[in-house]
């Protein structure tokens, strides 16, 4: 008895902090899967179905559809879709974090940051997964998705979602200490889609229009990562990689300084 | 061993900013369980929290040398949405018991009494079901000092002679610090006592002398 006690009071602080994201990681599964009827189910058909809509809609509807250089439109269309999507659950995700597991701050183990972490952890594996299934449902019906680069793809992959990580990080202090943030923030969504390229190809926007387009970090990442996908694919003049992973970091920086700075006053209950 | 020095803690708020807690120096012995009296409001719920390291003083620093629970108290620690169960393990994977799951499990179902509720979200228990349920499950860990907030104090007469003497089956490995007003509560469990008035804390080796500075000052 006395080896156990001596065991857990004398754990290392990465000990404890694997202890607690695993704790945290399970019990998010367990809720993401258990609180809904079907929960596991509409956790994939969900964002399956929001891709799917958009697709349709985009192609069957509006339609006068113009050619993409060295891409065809649907896998063009799919690729910015997923990939944006990733970075919003991501975000979106995070952003809810600190003040969902409030209850979670009595033990001393669990800091802010943790809740905010595993939940982009699970975010990103979740989006991978779909991610490939929709690449191997592609291949069967002839919608080629499979990435040119596979390295590339996958690093502009990991890139958006640290990206994600970055802003979840940010938006996860601020929703506590201005709690508008969550009201804001989802009403910018729709023009940030429209903005970063997803649905429209950007190609045609008059180059005065572009230059102001172009201070947007996500279109960068999306224009990256499509350029990973397809061999022959145009990125719009102007997209640069230090741009993005400039922000990438600075996003990032920022956040775990804020998590850091404000620890105390997200843990008020 | 706990010690406490030049603590200092305000909460701000739009009107006030007073100190709750204006210089505390203490130092809790190992083995020695201690009460802490004083009026509501006199700050000393947030020491206990303090103590447990669910928040932070603003000035000072307080030295854990030993295991000390979270605050065992009517709110808080509890997912409201989950089960028991579920709360239970998240609770044992953080303080990392993974592989003794099982016993922790066994251990608080024993100790809470709470039959098929234990599989039932913590949201439709009773506030004397939550209590039991979080002091069965502090106990089900081997902590050094315990750190409880009136959880004794909504529980039946049957619960209360449990915990009472679950405690002093520990007495000489572990000790508790507890906030109460039951009299009765803190003289069978506590040794020393602390009273807190005005933002300061006053130390008695004998609770019963607390308890009466308490009274007199009321």
């Amino acid at each position: 008895m006395n080896e156990i006690i001596a065991k857990k009071s004398q754990r290392s602080s990465w000990q404890v902090t694997k202890s607690v994201w695993w704790a945290l990681f399970v019990r998010e599964v367990l809720h993401r899967t258990m609180s809904d009827r079907l929960g596991w189910f509409w956790l994939f058909f969900q964002p399956i179905m929001i891709i799917l809509v958009m697709v349709s809609v985009r192609y069957y509807i509006m339609g006068n559809v113009k050619s993409i250089a060295g891409a065809e439109f649907i896998p063009w269309l799919m690729v910015g879709l997923i990939t944006f999507q990733m970075f919003r659950e991501t975000m979106m995700r995070a952003m809810g974090a600190v003040e969902a597991n409030r209850q979670l701050f009595s033990y001393r183990q669990v800091k802010p940051i943790d809740p905010v972490l595993v939940r982009c952890f699970i975010e990103g594996q979740l989006n991978s997964f779909i991610l490939i299934m929709f690449i191997l449902t592609g291949l069967l019906i002839e919608i080629y998705l499979v990435p040119n680069d596979t390295l590339g793809a996958l690093s502009a992959w990991a890139s958006l979602w640290l990206f994600g990580i970055g802003c979840g990080l940010i938006l996860s202090v601020s929703n506590v200490i201005f709690p508008e943030t969550a009201k804001v923030i989802p009403v910018t969504m729709m023009p940030l889609f429209l903005i970063s390229g997803v649905i429209f190809p950007l190609n045609f926007v008059p180059q005065e229009l572009i230059e102001y387009l172009l201070y947007n970090p996500l279109l960068h990442g999306i224009e990256i990562t499509r350029s990973f996908f397809f061999e022959n694919y145009q990125p719009i003049k102007g997209v640069s990689y230090s741009y993005f992973y400039l922000w990438l970091i600075g996003l990032l920086s920022v956040g775990l300084m804020l998590h850091i700075r404000f620890e105390k006053r997200l843990k008020i209950l | 061993m706990i010690k406490i020095e030049n603590l200092y803690k305000r909460y701000h708020t739009h009107t006030v900013s007073d100190w709750i807690l204006h210089d505390i120096n203490l130092t809790i012995p190992q083995n020695i369980s201690v009460g802490l009296i004083g009026r509501n409001g006199a700050g000393k719920s947030t020491l206990l929290r303090l103590i447990g390291g669910m928040d932070s003083p603003d000035k000072g620093k307080i030295t854990r040398e030993c295991s000390v629970s979270w605050p065992i108290g009517l709110g808080g620690g509890f997912q409201p949405s989950m089960t028991g169960r579920q709360n239970v393990k998240f609770v044992a994977r953080v303080h990392g018991y993974q592989d003794e799951l099982d016993d922790v499990i066994e251990k608080v179902q024993t100790f809470a009494e709470i039959g098929n509720y234990f599989d039932e979200p913590i949201r439709t228990y009773s506030s004397g079901m939550r209590a039991r349920l979080a002091f069965g499950l502090s106990l089900a860990f081997d902590f050094d000092v315990y750190l409880s907030d009136e959880a004794t104090s909504v529980g039946d007469e049957h619960f209360k002679k449990k915990a009472t003497a679950a405690f002093k089956e520990r007495v000489g490995k572990s000790s508790i610090i507890i906030v109460s007003h039951t009299v009765a509560i803190l003289k069978d469990l506590c040794d020393a006592g602390v009273y807190i008035e005005q933002g300061r804390a006053y130390w008695f080796d004998d609770i019963n002398d607390a308890l009466k500075t308490y009274q007199e000052a009321s």
